[in-house]
């Protein structure tokens, strides 16, 4: 299935023979493990293995906390102290349940900035860029979701304002909220549907994680240099990689040991860092808490969000264009998706002829200013909606779009690239000069 | 000036429901409203320790305003009155003009302790500075001037508690950091507090009795356990349609009703007494979250104020977001004697407590702790035999050579 050519596996005995003529199911297994990987990858490589043992780790750890938990607004929030106090080992298992979601948005946050520096999404790779997109969506949605399982304070109100989001569409957000909601307010309705859609989402994700891995499977990995694997022959191919098993399976094993070193150190020793205390308070529909935060991961987003205000000479320009059909809530809403919708477009706004950031001198700057712009949206979507917060936010928030939208159309244009090496071969070689020629 | 905006917000519309701020009066009907709605007032509380008069409310309603703000320099007096309009809206006029009506006296009442303690800090942080003062006046009052919403997101501030003017003290429990454990005595000591003093207000619906005799707990004896239960509480059995003595099966009751405070099951973990600084979460990462520091704090607070606000009596506490809390001070020096003699002053059983109350959030973790301690360990012996499995896998690869071990 991999467009570089490779030994493909021969069935020997007869029984193997027997099954790949009815499923070759140890054929693909095969091809699967032993794609021919760039050797030059470095350790920017690994967290998709991270982001694969999350998923396997959400949902082994998901499907035993559903042993114990109840959905229903009277219950639910003495159903998870039941699996804290009386479930055999179950504070672990929750635990590691809920910091595993924050592991996991570690991971493909990581995951999507190597993508973008080093140009991951660019041909042939957009469908792989674009499916990772929706593995993204559908984690939030996920890890929405299953913050409202608890039914804590946050829980509630978190969902009271997400669901809110789409409350501020014109004319038909009222009914969609409600559909939503499955009534009027968050209540019972409410806690069934997110807790059946967080049991299947999960599911969904698996999916699209294996159509992902197919789609970079057909056209191999990128790597840090940007060039592509050489496919003339067999021969060649050698000379630029090394199978997936048992080189990268080992090193990226390796990396994920030191990730998981520390996130145990954080359920074993602060298991609540990154949650909030107010969702240890009962869910009160009459109680609203003074300041609703969102989980972490969710921030960037939730600030981009509330940058946009009504005094934005931006938003009252588009609402007096629209007659007022735009607000500045709904303009906030189609900022926060806008914003990952322009992450989406990347593989058509990049113009630049060169694929890898570490050839582009000027990308590589603005590259990191994103990055920042990124953990100060993170941060900025924690505070009030006071000076300054307000301003930096703003500022951030269109720094996000000014990159997507302008700069990195812009950077293809006036930017005078380096040359990248013209083989995967040489840059290892760069690296290690002793390396053999003819690897293998 | 986060901090002094929290102050001139007036505060917290505070997190927890039984809790009504000065806040209320601000907003007058809605205030009331939500006076109704949210608080569950303390007040009837059982133990009331030298309960004070209400006749000394009124004074300190009439006096304090012009003592307690004198601190605050010069541009006080002017403050104080743009400060209480703010929030106020329709009181603007009567402010000014000094006219005290009703309504501003009750603010300034309700003010005026918010104020105090940062008086103080100006005081302790700058003897005779008058600069930072102004300054933070200053900024005072271009804050409370703005519009209302302001005002609003102010007490966002405030009730975040990270940035507002409570101050939570860092306490040394035993517990804390990856090698930390319950002390096993103070857990013990905490539980007799519980039993003489919060239990009659405060019920714990979530902690099983058995779990005191439950490993990495308090260390009892099923028997010991089992009379403590049978001696401490009855609870309603529905088969025997009666109440009944309780059994170690049974849950700590839940105290409802009209004036009992919030159920105390979570309260260490639902509280956070550390932030920032500047929402970097550095602190939390320090000190801990600090739910047991606060409950320690509030336990600790009181300043002997007291209020009353929508008839309803509050207590001056310099730890609770807003100033009052409708708590009225629960303990005292030497309330509670242990078996073993151990202190048993106020600061002391405070710690113990806070202590208990968090074992009743986190019963499991020394198992938590061990857990996590092996699993770092095992981890660190996989990570480094991957690293030179890798290692050798490579090694041909990268420097044509085969490498020994």
């Amino acid at each position: 299935m991999a467009g570089i050519p490779h030994d493909h596996y021969e069935p020997k005995s007869g029984f193997e023979k027997w099954l790949h003529s009815r499923l070759p199911i140890v054929s693909l297994a095969y091809d699967t493990l032993m794609i021919p990987t760039p050797k030059n990858l470095n350790w920017w490589w690994i967290w998709g293995i991270v982001l694969a043992f999350c998923l396997v780790l959400q949902i082994v750890t998901g499907v035993i906390l559903v042993m114990h938990y109840t959905p229903h607004v009277d219950m639910a929030f003495a159903s998870v102290e039941h699996i804290m106090r009386d479930v055999n080992g179950g504070f672990f298992i929750r635990y590691l349940h809920s910091n595993g979601a924050s592991l996991f948005f570690v991971a493909v946050y990581i995951h999507m900035f190597r993508g973008l520096f080093y140009g991951s999404y660019k041909a042939p790779r957009e469908v792989t860029w674009i499916i990772g997109m929706l593995i993204y969506l559908a984690m939030m949605a996920t890890g929405f979701l299953g913050y409202v399982l608890p039914w804590g304070q946050m829980s509630f109100w978190g969902a009271t304002v997400i669901t809110g989001l789409f409350g501020a569409i014109p004319f038909i957000g009222p009914d969609i909220q409600t559909w939503l909601l499955g009534g009027p307010a968050v209540d019972n309705a409410t806690l069934n549907r997110f807790f059946s859609l967080h049991y299947l989402l999960p599911f969904v994700i698996a999916a699209l994680v294996a159509v992902h891995i197919w789609a970079f499977h057909t056209t191999g990995n990128n790597n840090p240099t940007g060039v592509e694997v050489r496919r003339g022959s067999k021969e060649e191919a050698k000379k630029d990689t090394l199978p997936f098993w048992p080189y990268f399976v080992i090193k990226d094993l390796f990396a994920l040991a030191i990730v998981l070193i520390i996130f145990w150190a954080v359920v074993g020793f602060m298991p609540n860092y990154l949650g909030h205390p107010d969702n240890y308070i009962e869910a009160n529909p009459l109680a609203t808490p003074a300041h609703i935060v969102p989980e972490w991961y969710f921030l960037p987003f939730y600030a981009i969000l509330r940058a946009f205000t009504a005094d934005v000479w931006v938003v009252a320009a588009v609402s007096w264009i629209t007659g007022g059909i735009i607000d500045a809530k709904f303009f906030g809403v189609l900022a926060m998706f806008g914003a990952i919708a322009v992450m989406a477009l990347t593989p058509w706004l990049d113009t630049s002829s060169v694929r890898s950031g570490k050839y582009r001198p000027a990308f590589k700057w603005w590259f990191r200013l994103l990055v920042i712009d990124f953990v100060v949206l993170m941060w900025v979507g924690a505070q009030s909606t006071d000076e300054p917060y307000a301003t930096i936010s703003l500022i951030a928030a269109t720094y996000w779009f000014a990159y997507f939208l302008v700069i990195l159309p812009l950077l293809g244009v006036f930017e005078k690239p380096l040359t990248p090496p013209a083989t995967i071969e040489e840059d290892f070689k760069h690296h290690y000069p002793d390396a053999p020629t003819a690897a293998e | 000036m986060i901090k002094k905006l929290t102050l001139t917000a007036i505060t917290a519309l505070a997190l927890s429901t039984y809790c009504v701020t000065a806040q209320d009066t601000t907003t007058e009907d809605q205030a009331t409203d939500q006076a109704t709605e949210t608080e569950t007032t303390e007040t009837p509380a059982v133990e009331e320790p030298a309960a004070e008069e209400p006749a000394a409310t009124e004074e300190a309603v009439t006096e304090e305003p012009a003592t307690e703000e004198a601190p605050a320099e010069e541009p006080a007096t002017e403050d104080a009155a743009t400060e209480e309009e703010a929030p106020a809206q329709d009181a603007t006029e009567e402010a000014t003009t000094e006219d005290a009506t009703e309504e501003t006296t009750q603010e300034a009442e309700t003010e005026v302790p918010a104020e105090e303690p940062a008086a103080e800090e100006v005081q302790a942080e700058a003897p005779a500075a008058e600069e930072p003062a102004m300054e933070e006046t200053l900024a005072d009052e271009e804050a409370a001037v703005e519009t209302e919403d302001h005002a609003a997101e102010g007490e966002d501030h405030a009730a975040t508690g990270g940035h507002g003017s409570a101050h939570i003290e860092d306490v040394a429990f035993s517990f804390e950091g990856p090698f930390g454990k319950y002390d096993v005595e103070q857990l013990q000591r905490g539980l007799k507090v519980y039993t003489e003093v919060c239990r009659a207000c405060h019920g714990l619906k979530f902690v099983p009795i058995r779990s005191l005799y439950e490993s990495g707990g308090l260390n009892y004896t099923e028997d010991e356990v089992r009379a403590y239960a049978a001696e401490n509480f009855e609870v309603f059995d529905a088969e025997l349609d009666d109440f009944r003595p309780a059994l170690p099966s049974d849950n700590f009751p839940a105290v409802t009703g009209e004036g009992m405070g919030p159920d105390l099951s979570l309260m260490a973990k639902a509280r956070a007494g550390f932030h920032g600084p500047y929402g970097l979460g550095i602190n939390q990462f320090l000190k801990g979250i600090g739910g047991p520091e606060y409950i320690h704090a509030i336990l600790t607070s009181y300043n002997g104020e007291e209020t009353e606000v929508a008839g309803n009596f509050l207590y001056g506490n310099d730890a609770f977001e807003g100033g009052y809390i409708s708590m009225p001070q629960p303990m005292s020096d030497g309330q509670v004697d242990f078996d073993d003699e151990h202190a048993n002053d106020l600061d002391s059983m405070s710690m113990d407590v806070s202590a208990f109350l968090m074992w009743t959030a986190e019963p499991k973790m020394m198992a938590r702790k061990q857990a996590g301690f092996v699993g770092f360990i095992m981890l660190v012996i996989l990570a480094s035999l991957l690293y030179l499995t890798n290692k050798k896998l490579w090694a041909p690869h990268k420097y044509g050579k085969e490498m020994d071990l």
